[in-house]
C-alpha cells in the first residue's frame, strides 16, 4: 500500500522541484507509473477479502477497483489540464498539479481506510482540494457559488454522519471495518434509531447524489475545470457509493423499512434527471445530470441488498466513472475550441474531426450501456436485483434506461452529425494529447468486457 | 510608547492572569483578573483614537461588571459555605453566578454584544492578545468550578456557537468576524467543559494557535476589511495560498488541526448521550464556516477584477518577526494526525 502511497505523496516535490519544461511530462510519467502500479492490487490471495493489510489500511475487492480508478484518472486529468493551464505562471501551473495529486492522496487513503474515522477525514478531505479547483480554475463567476452549494451540501450532511459514527462507537465498541462486518445485527427499534439510519446514510446520499440533494452537481460539474469534473464524476460521486455499501453492513435490519423514501427518490431521479437532460443545451450540464441519472441506479441497486444490487452496483460505478469522464474531456475538446459549453454552437463535427467523433460515438454508446460493455451489465444486474425486490420498479428503470437512450443519442447527433454550422471557420485539429486521453478512457472499459469479475466486487 | 511603560504593562498582563492560575482563593482570583483588566487598558487606549478609546472603555465597563460580580459571588459563597476555596465544593447559587460573569468576561452569548464593538476599535495586535490572553484566566477558573448536571453551560455553549456563526455572516470588517468567530470557538469549548475539562483545554490550546495564526496573518497582510484582502496576493503569495488551509482549520474542517477539538468534543458529547446536541453544535459551525470561505474566497480564490500591471507593491525583505506566523501556520494545519499525543497530554 505504502508503495503506492508515498510515490503519490512524493509527486507534490517533483511537481515543485520540475524544471519547467519538464514539469508537465514528469508529472504524468510519474502518476502513470504509479497507475500501473495500483494494478498488483486486483490480485488477492486472501481468504477473508482483505489484502495490502496494515494498521490503517487494506484492500478489498469493493475497494480496489475504485482505487485502480483513482490512480488511473490522475494520469488521465494531468493530460487534460495541460491546455488550459499552458498560458499561466508556472507556479500556479505547480500548485494546480498540487492540488490534483493531493487529492489522490486523500481518495487512495479513503478507499484503504480500515476505520471508518479515518475514512470519515479523508472523505472530507478531498472538499478542500476539490473546492479549489473549481473555485480557482473555474471559468464563469458562477463557480464561486457553485463551490459554496458543493461545501455546504456536503458538510450539512456528513456533520450527521460524524455524530453518528461516534455514535456507533459507543453502542458497538468498534468502528474498524475488519471487526464490523461480524458484528451481529444491533436491535435498532426506537425513532431514535431510525435518525441514526438517516444519519449514517445522508452523507453519501447526497455525495452520490440522490435525486433530491443533487442540486450541488450541476453547478460544481460545470463550472469546473477539465480535470475538476473528470475527477468529480468519476471518483468523488463514487466515494459515496462506497461509503453506503460500506455502511449498510451495521444498518441490518432497519433497511428493509426505511429505504421507501430513498428508493423512490433514486428511481424518481433516474427519470426525472434523465428528462432534463433532454431538454440541456449546456453539454457540460447535460453529462452532469445524466451522473445523476445513473447514480440514481446505483443507489438503488445499493439500498435493495442483494449481492446482484451490489455487484451491479460497483460495476456501474467503475464503468460510468471511465464514461463520464470520457463525456467530459470529449466536451472540454469542444469547449477549447470555440469557449463555449453549448451544444448548438460546435454540430456537425463528424466532417470535421472524424476520429473524434468515433470517440464520441463510444463514449455516447458506452453512456447508453451499450452491450456488451460493462455499462449495461452493471445496469441489468441492478435491473434485475430491483424486480426481485418489486416488479414495478421496471417500470422506473426501464423507462430511465429508454430516455438515457435518448438523451445519449441526441448529444452525439447534435454534436457530431448533421450538416457543418457555417460559423465554424477554424478549429484546431484534434491533438494527440486529446485522443491519448479518449483511448485511456475508453480502452479500460472496453477491456472490461473480457474481465469484469475485476469490478464485481464480492460476488466472486 | 515608552519601552518602559510597555514592559510595566506587560509583565503586568503576565502577572494577572498567572495570579488567577495559581490562586486557590476567590480574592486572589478577583484581585489576577482585576490586574489583567488595568493592564490591558493603556494597551488597547495607546493610539488615543476617540474609536480605540471607546473601546477600551466599553471593555472596562463588561470586565469590572464582571468582576465585580464574580467577586460577589464568591463572596456568597463564603457566606454560605464557609470557605473560599475555589476547589471545594460550592453551594449551587453561587457557581451560577460566577458561570454568567465568567460567560460576560469571556463574551459568551447571550453575553457577547461587547465583543464585536471593542475588537473593531483595536489594531490587530492588541486584539490578539484579547482573543487569545485574556481568554486563559476566565477559561481557568471555569475549569476549577465546572458544575456536573449542569443545562447552563450546555445552553451557554450552543447560544454562541449559534451567535457566534450567525452574528459574522453580515460583517464585512474582519476583526468583528473575528469577534464573533472567538464567541463561537469559546462556545465548543464551554459546551464540553463539565464532561471532559481536559478537552476543553485542547480546544483552548488549538482556538490560540489557529486565532493567532489568523490574526498574524491579516496583520502581514494589513487588512481590516475584506475589501482590503483583495489584492493580498500581490504582498505575500505564499502566505495567501496557505492563508485557506488556516481559515479552514479555524473552521474545524478536516484534514486541519482544528477538526480535532471539534471531533473529540463530538466523540465525548455522544458519549455522554446527548446526540442532539453534538449534531446542532455541529451544524452551527457551518455558519461559521459561510463567513471564513468568504474571506478565503476574497484572499486567495478570486482575482480582483483591477489592472495591476505595473502597481503590485514592492515585496521587500520585512523587518518584522515572521517566526511566529510561519510556526503558527504550520501547527494550525498539520497537526491532525498527532491527535493521539494530543489526547495524553491534556488528560489531566
Amino acid at each position: 500500500m505504502l508503495k503506492i502511497l508515498i510515490p503519490t505523496l512524493m509527486l507534490i516535490p517533483t511537481a515543485w522541484f520540475a524544471p519547467p519544461k519538464w514539469l508537465w511530462p514528469l508529472t504524468l510519467m510519474g502518476s502513470l507509473l504509479i497507475a500501473v502500479t495500483s494494478f498488483s492490487w486486483f490480485k488477492s490471495t486472501s481468504e477473508v477479502g482483505w489484502t495490502t493489510l496494515n494498521s490503517y489500511m487494506a484492500t478489498d475487492p469493493l475497494s480496489t477497483p475504485l482505487l485502480a480508478l483513482t490512480c488511473w484518472l490522475l494520469p488521465l486529468m494531468i493530460l487534460a489540464s495541460q491546455h488550459h493551464t499552458h498560458n499561466e505562471p508556472l507556479n500556479r501551473q505547480r500548485t494546480y498539479l498540487t492540488l490534483l495529486i493531493s487529492l489522490q492522496f486523500f481518495l487512495i487513503l479513503a478507499f484503504s481506510a480500515t476505520e471508518l474515522i479515518m475514512f470519515y477525514v479523508m472523505f472530507e478531505a478531498t472538499l478542500l482540494p476539490t473546492l479549489m479547483i473549481i473555485t480557482r480554475w473555474g471559468n464563469q463567476a458562477e463557480r464561486l457559488n457553485a463551490g459554496m452549494y458543493f461545501l455546504f451540501y456536503t458538510l450539512a450532511s456528513s456533520l450527521p454522519l460524524l455524530v453518528a459514527l461516534l455514535i456507533l462507537q459507543n453502542t458497538s465498541g468498534t468502528l474498524s471495518l475488519l471487526t464490523l462486518q461480524y458484528m451481529s445485527p444491533m436491535s435498532l427499534t426506537t425513532h431514535a434509531d431510525k435518525l441514526w439510519w438517516v444519519g449514517c446514510l445522508l452523507a453519501f446520499l447526497v455525495k452520490m447524489p440522490l435525486y433530491g440533494v443533487h442540486l450541488w452537481l450541476p453547478k460544481a460539474h460545470v463550472e469546473a475545470p477539465i480535470a475538476g469534473s473528470m475527477i468529480l464524476a468519476a471518483v468523488l460521486l463514487k466515494l459515496g457509493g462506497f461509503g453506503m455499501m460500506r455502511m449498510m453492513l451495521v444498518l441490518e435490519p432497519l433497511t428493509k423499512e426505511m429505504l421507501y423514501p430513498f428508493i423512490v427518490f433514486a428511481l424518481w431521479g433516474i427519470v426525472m434527471a434523465g428528462s432534463i437532460c433532454l431538454r440541456q443545451t449546456d453539454l457540460k450540464s447535460l453529462i452532469a445530470y445524466s451522473s445523476v441519472s445513473h447514480m440514481g441506479l446505483v443507489v438503488a441497486g445499493i439500498l435493495v441488498q442483494t449481492p446482484w444490487g451490489f455487484a451491479g452496483a460497483l460495476i456501474l460505478m467503475i464503468a460510468h466513472g471511465l464514461t463520464s469522464s470520457a463525456l467530459f474531456c470529449l466536451a472540454n475538446t469542444n469547449y477549447e475550441r470555440i469557449h463555449s459549453r453549448s451544444i448548438l454552437l460546435a454540430r456537425g463535427l463528424h466532417m470535421v474531426l472524424p476520429l473524434m467523433a468515433t470517440w464520441w460515438f463510444f463514449a455516447s454508446m458506452a453512456n447508453l450501456a451499450l452491450p456488451p460493455l460493462p455499462n449495461l451489465m452493471g445496469e441489468l444486474m441492478i435491473i434485475t436485483s430491483l424486480i426481485g425486490w418489486s416488479y414495478w420498479t421496471l417500470a422506473l428503470t426501464g423507462t430511465g434506461m429508454l430516455i438515457t437512450a435518448s438523451y445519449s443519442m441526441y448529444m452525439f447527433i447534435t454534436t457530431q452529425r448533421g450538416p457543418l454550422p457555417n460559423h465554424l471557420v477554424a478549429l484546431d485539429p484534434s491533438h494527440t494529447r486529446e485522443h491519448l486521453i479518449m483511448a485511456l478512457h475508453l480502452l479500460p472499459l472496453i477491456l472490461l468486457i473480457l474481465n469484469p469479475q475485476l469490478i464485481s466486487g464480492w460476488v466472486n | 510608547m515608552s519601552p518602559y511603560v510597555l514592559a510595566l504593562l506587560l509583565f503586568s498582563l503576565g502577572l494577572g492572569t498567572t495570579m488567577t492560575f495559581a490562586s486557590s482563593h476567590w480574592l486572589l482570583a478577583w484581585i489576577g483578573l482585576e490586574i489583567n483588566t488595568l493592564a490591558i487598558i493603556p494597551l488597547m487606549a495607546q493610539n488615543h483614537h476617540p474609536r480605540a478609546v471607546e473601546a477600551t472603555t466599553k471593555y472596562f465597563l463588561i470586565q469590572a461588571t464582571a468582576a465585580a460580580v464574580l467577586l460577589f459571588a464568591g463572596t456568597t459563597n463564603a457566606w454560605l459555605t464557609g470557605q473560599w476555596e475555589i476547589q471545594q465544593d460550592a453551594h449551587p447559587l453561587p457557581v451560577a453566578i460566577i458561570t454568567l460573569a465568567l460567560a460576560l468576561k469571556l463574551g459568551l452569548a447571550p453575553l457577547h454584544s461587547w465583543v464585536p464593538e471593542v475588537f473593531q476599535g483595536l489594531d490587530l495586535t492588541t486584539g490578539l492578545v484579547l482573543a487569545t490572553w485574556q481568554k486563559l484566566a476566565p477559561l481557568a477558573l471555569l475549569l476549577q468550578i465546572h458544575p456536573p448536571n449542569s443545562y447552563l453551560l450546555i445552553l451557554l455553549g450552543l447560544t454562541s456557537t449559534l451567535i457566534g456563526g450567525w452574528g459574522g455572516l453580515n460583517q464585512t470588517q474582519l476583526r468583528k468576524i473575528l469577534a464573533y468567530s472567538s464567541t463561537a470557538q469559546l462556545g465548543w469549548m464551554v459546551l464540553v467543559l463539565q464532561f471532559s475539562p481536559s478537552l476543553t483545554t485542547l480546544a483552548v490550546s488549538v482556538y490560540v494557535t489557529t486565532t493567532a495564526a489568523t490574526f498574524l496573518t491579516l496583520k502581514l497582510a494589513k487588512a481590516t476589511s475584506i475589501n482590503m484582502l483583495a489584492i493580498s496576493w500581490a504582498k505575500a503569495p505564499a502566505l495567501v495560498a496557505l492563508t485557506p488551509l488556516v481559515l479552514l482549520s479555524l473552521a474545524g474542517l478536516p484534514p486541519m488541526t482544528g477538526f480535532m477539538p471539534k471531533w473529540l468534543i463530538l466523540q465525548e458529547l455522544s458519549k455522554q448521550g446527548l446526540a442532539p446536541t453534538a449534531t446542532l453544535a455541529a451544524l452551527t459551525a457551518l455558519l461559521s464556516l459561510y463567513y471564513y470561505l468568504r474571506i478565503t474566497y476574497t484572499m486567495t480564490l478570486t482575482m480582483f477584477p483591477n489592472n495591476l500591471s505595473g502597481t503590485p507593491p514592492w515585496r521587500l525583505r520585512t523587518h518584522k518577526t515572521t517566526l511566529p506566523l510561519a510556526c503558527l501556520a504550520i501547527t494550525t494545519i498539520s497537526l491532525l494526525p498527532l491527535t493521539p499525543a494530543a489526547v495524553a497530554l491534556v488528560a489531566l
